[in-house]
């Protein structure tokens, strides 16, 4: 069984909202909703001494899952391949899910009543495609596979650049990574 | 691309089709069925985007069929601007408009229609053919703003221009002027690869990019004044010995007058004008001519300048020559005009235009490097080398504003008839205010557009024209190229929509010129192009299928076996083509179209410098402002501010403010930022707001916040060898917003 993980390259990243809009439209969102923001951080420091970076975020599909645990009625799941999900027809939205993700990945859709997130796009990923953020990234900023695989892509950069994970400390272990944070947030 | 679309059913077919949304034309799979579009994604076999699609290109299908869509002929049938339109067949259209343009030529000689373009989306090519089969010369385009005036000044000094850049092998990059992150997305995934392995990447810029944050070196240039910036590298490449001494000897003429010339443009003679410390522009200067090969890509911002512009692209192209970064395997590549396939010019017809029309094209008289006389001496020298000359349409047009201008005043002769195709005029040329005058004035306006917009809301007649879905497109840019890259049409177009070159070609016949419109369709069109490449294909859309792409074997450095095309054979460092066409045939340094020095009394009352901004994700130019999944990104319009000077002033993130020249005024909110020098204001471009009336007198507010209000088309701001207006280094002030102005 596969275990998937994303890399986010954030030396990559310019911030252009591509996978913001891909995902919404695949995901049939309204517009006041989106799965993955980019979030600019900068231009910091004193003209003309600047740095700046984009950070895309996500559902981290974590490990140990608070939204998962934090679920009343079992809407909030995890499937062995580590891809967490929203059923939406068991979902109540309580928002206690939302409350629980120390990400904000989860969001109310107003309309439907439910909670929704992203979910690795799994009718792709069940087809052998990847996310559809992944596949519009034109800086390839994003690369999605399986970490169980140790010459996957995402296992190698991994390894490579020593990818870190947001809030580590929170011990919610994600799968989603990050390369280029330490060089470029001094 | 949406999950509840199965895209496994029977019968569905994908379609290489390509995106319209910027000059990219990033190869796009359609899935198709029963003559509807149930998904697009990016074409991961397309060389240059590689499945990657940005934000405009993921809302396609919204575009494709949005509401506010014009799907069917109208005609005005309440006042001009009224909003009062009456829905006719296309062929009551054209006989109508043939009928009136017929008559406009009969009484006022067929000078007085003209054309106006926008962004390369269209036939261009079958617009000219038209014109010229017409007997107009007045067709224009927005291209002395993007790339026409580059190519032009570097075809006159080096024989053709090196708008393709070889980068496998190079070591240093200048962006100059140019913000890929945000405009050229296919490029930058190919710089950040690249970086990774060891290109220098310099950036010249006023502002604080993403391309910016990503550079070895940014230069952040005061607005306008690049031409000091690159007469200040010239010395310090000269002076220090930095020079190719082999190509300069064997390959150019001229040296030793440049040598001389440039004495004068020391680091420190330019440090007060560009804002940037002498020892800093040593650097970058070092860090060019040391890192051989080298490439520098064009950018806008340098077309965008006004006055300097000329000069500027002038002693651009001199930094190459005397680097040797020419047509070298890393530096920048010389590819000439195709000679494998038909080329965009081979089809303009310029053979029909009379010279006595030729003699009456608007502005030919004041610029004279992108019209008929410049054109014509540039085709003598490279079809004698190439065997063809450059495209006509762009690089040979009527100066714009000086249309406008004939509109209004009659001077040199009234223009009567417009058809405008692909642009919004009012938001994308020159002081709008002037432009919009001459708009409501002239006589007869014809708009063929996807929407209402304030120009096509002014029209007598507006025709709805086929999107990127809906039309095979060929890609090579604007015909100056080798290569080609070749797409198909999704599907026929929706509704009573039309390519552009069924507009032209119906037009066409309807006038008469039946006989040279042996195409029926614009695929039986592109064949023609294209049959001589040999690929034994029995139509286009097969090519497409089975080839797509056309890249010729690449040669280097063809200098050695046909010299260059210009009238010496070598590089003129001192060109003889500006030379006769009265132009100093070296760069001299002019200061920005308005500036502190020049100006000191319009600098005590409009203290600040003006950028009016390069391209900004989400939007192109004035399109995308309808669709809300797109605008949402960004809502209302943003001007950016240096924390320091917002708070000299007083305003705050976000504040509603006037930004006055002495033009006109436009209220944008502050983006209180670091990524500008203080006394900076850089505007967004483009804003309307199509959710607002769009009928007079309201015009979908396209004054309001539309930064080229604040630019200067007047004829001493222009750029005097090719006419450019300027939208960059001009002076303004600023003041808040006061509550009842505010929204």
């Amino acid at each position: 069984m596969a275990r998937y993980a994303m890399v986010m390259d954030t030396r990559a990243c310019v911030g252009c909202q591509s996978c913001t809009v891909a995902c919404r439209t695949h995901n049939n969102l309204p517009v006041d909703m989106m799965y993955n923001p980019v979030t600019t951080v900068g231009p910091e420091g004193v003209f003309p001494d600047l740095h700046m970076i984009h950070i895309p975020l996500i559902c981290m599909h974590c490990e140990n899952t608070p939204c998962v645990d934090a679920c009343p009625t079992g809407a909030s799941q995890r499937r062995d391949d580590g891809i967490i999900f929203v059923e939406e027809k068991k979902c109540v939205s309580c928002k206690a899910c939302v409350m629980a993700c120390p990400y904000g990945a989860r969001v109310c859709n107003h309309e439907k009543g439910v909670i929704q997130k992203c979910d690795f796009c799994m009718d792709r990923v069940d087809k052998g495609n990847v996310p559809r953020c992944v596949q519009t990234c034109h800086q390839k900023a994003r690369t999605f596979g399986d970490l169980d695989d140790p010459n996957s892509e995402v296992s190698k950069l991994i390894k490579k650049h020593n990818a870190v994970r947001l809030l580590g400390e929170l011990g919610t272990e994600p799968y989603v990574f990050y390369i280029g944070l330490e060089a470029q947030i001094r | 691309m949406n999950r509840n679309v199965d895209l496994e059913q029977e019968g569905i077919e994908i379609k290489k089709s390509c995106c319209y949304f910027c000059h990219q034309n990033c190869g796009v799979n359609a899935y198709v069925k029963d003559g509807k579009v149930l998904a697009i994604e990016g074409d991961p076999d397309f060389p240059t985007n590689t499945g990657g699609l940005c934000c405009r290109g993921n809302i396609a299908l919204l575009h494709l069929d949005h509401p506010e869509r014009i799907n069917y002929p109208l005609k005005r049938v309440g006042k001009k601007g009224e909003g009062k339109w009456e829905q006719i067949p296309w062929d009551q259209a054209i006989s109508e408009i043939a009928a009136k343009l017929a008559a406009i030529r009969d009484e006022f000689g067929a000078e007085a229609v003209a054309t106006a373009g926008g962004t390369q989306r269209t036939d261009d090519w079958a617009r000219r053919r038209f014109m010229n089969l017409f007997g107009s010369p007045n067709g224009f385009h927005n291209a002395l703003l993007c790339w026409i005036p580059t190519f032009m000044v570097e075809t006159a000094v080096c024989g053709w221009s090196p708008f393709e850049i070889d980068l496998g092998s190079s070591k240093c990059l200048v962006l100059w002027g140019q913000n890929p992150g945000a405009s050229s997305m296919p490029e930058m995934h190919h710089l950040t690869e690249l970086r990774e392995k060891g290109l220098k990447i310099i950036v010249i810029d006023p502002r604080f990019t993403e391309t910016a944050a990503k550079c070895d070196m940014w230069l952040p240039v005061r607005p306008g004044s690049d031409l000091a910036l690159a007469l200040a590298w010239l010395n310090v490449i000269l002076y220090e010995g930095l020079y190719d001494p082999d190509f300069v000897e064997n390959q150019c003429v001229g040296f030793g007058e440049l040598f001389a010339h440039v004495e004068q443009f020391t680091p420190e003679w330019a440090e007060p004008l560009t804002w940037i410390p002498a020892e800093q522009i040593r650097e970058s200067a070092r860090m060019y001519a040391m890192n051989r090969p080298g490439n520098i890509q064009w950018g806008t911002a340098c077309d965008q300048q006004g006055k300097p512009s000329g000069a500027l692209m002038h002693a651009r192209a001199l930094l190459r020559a005397v680097t040797g970064n020419l047509d070298a395997p890393g530096s920048d590549l010389l590819t000439g005009p195709s000679l494998e396939y038909i080329t965009d010019e081979e089809m303009e017809g310029n053979e029909f235009l009379k010279d006595e029309q030729k003699a009456k094209q608007i502005g030919a008289d004041k610029f004279k490097l992108c019209t008929w006389p410049g054109y014509s001496k540039i085709c003598e020298t490279t079809k004698k080398v190439w065997g063809k000359v450059p495209t006509a349409e762009w690089m040979c047009e009527a100066h714009a504003p000086s249309v406008f201008r004939a509109i209004l005043t009659g001077e040199p002769y009234q223009v009567k008839a417009m058809i405008v195709n692909a642009t919004n005029p009012i938001n994308s040329y020159g002081e709008s205010k002037l432009t919009l005058e001459a708009l409501r004035k002239v006589d007869f306006l014809v708009t063929c557009d996807y929407w209402m917009t304030p120009t096509a809301v002014l029209s007598d007649y507006v025709l709805p024209i086929a999107g990127a879905l809906e039309r095979p497109t060929i890609t090579s840019s604007y015909g100056c190229t080798d290569f080609l890259l070749a797409s198909q049409r999704a599907i026929q177009p929706m509704y009573e929509r039309r390519n552009d070159y069924n507009f032209w070609k119906d037009l066409g016949v309807a006038l008469g010129q039946a006989e040279h419109w042996p195409w029926e369709t614009v695929e039986d069109a592109y064949f023609a192009k294209i049959e001589p490449l040999g690929y034994g294909t029995e139509n286009y859309d097969q090519f497409v299928e089975w080839y797509r792409f056309h890249f010729p074997e690449r040669e280097y450095q063809k200098y050695l076996r046909q010299g260059f095309a210009t009238p010496s054979g070598k590089v003129e460092l001192y060109s003889s083509i500006l030379e006769e066409l009265g132009y100093p045939p070296m760069p001299e340094y002019t200061g920005p179209a308005e500036n502190e020095n020049d100006n000191p009394e319009l600098a005590q009352e409009y203290p600040l410098v003006l950028s009016t901004g390069n391209g900004f994700m989400p939007f192109h130019h004035s399109e995308h402002f309808n669709i809300r999944s797109v605008r949402y990104i960004n809502h209302e319009p943003h001007f950016q501010i240096n924390p320091e000077t917002a708070k000299e002033y007083g305003i705050k993130e976000n504040d509603w403010v006037w930004i006055e020249t002495k033009r006109g005024r436009i209220k944008q909110r502050a983006d209180v930022t670091q990524a500008v020098a203080p006394k900076v204001i850089i505007t967004e471009r483009g804003w309307w707001f199509p959710e607002r009336d769009i009928n007079e007198p309201v015009l979908g507010g396209c004054l309001e916040s539309n930064t080229n209000v604040l630019t200067s088309t007047s004829d001493e701001d222009c750029d005097p060898i090719s006419g450019t207006w300027a939208n960059r280094g001009l002076l303004c002030k600023i003041y808040k917003v006061d509550g009842k102005e505010g929204k």
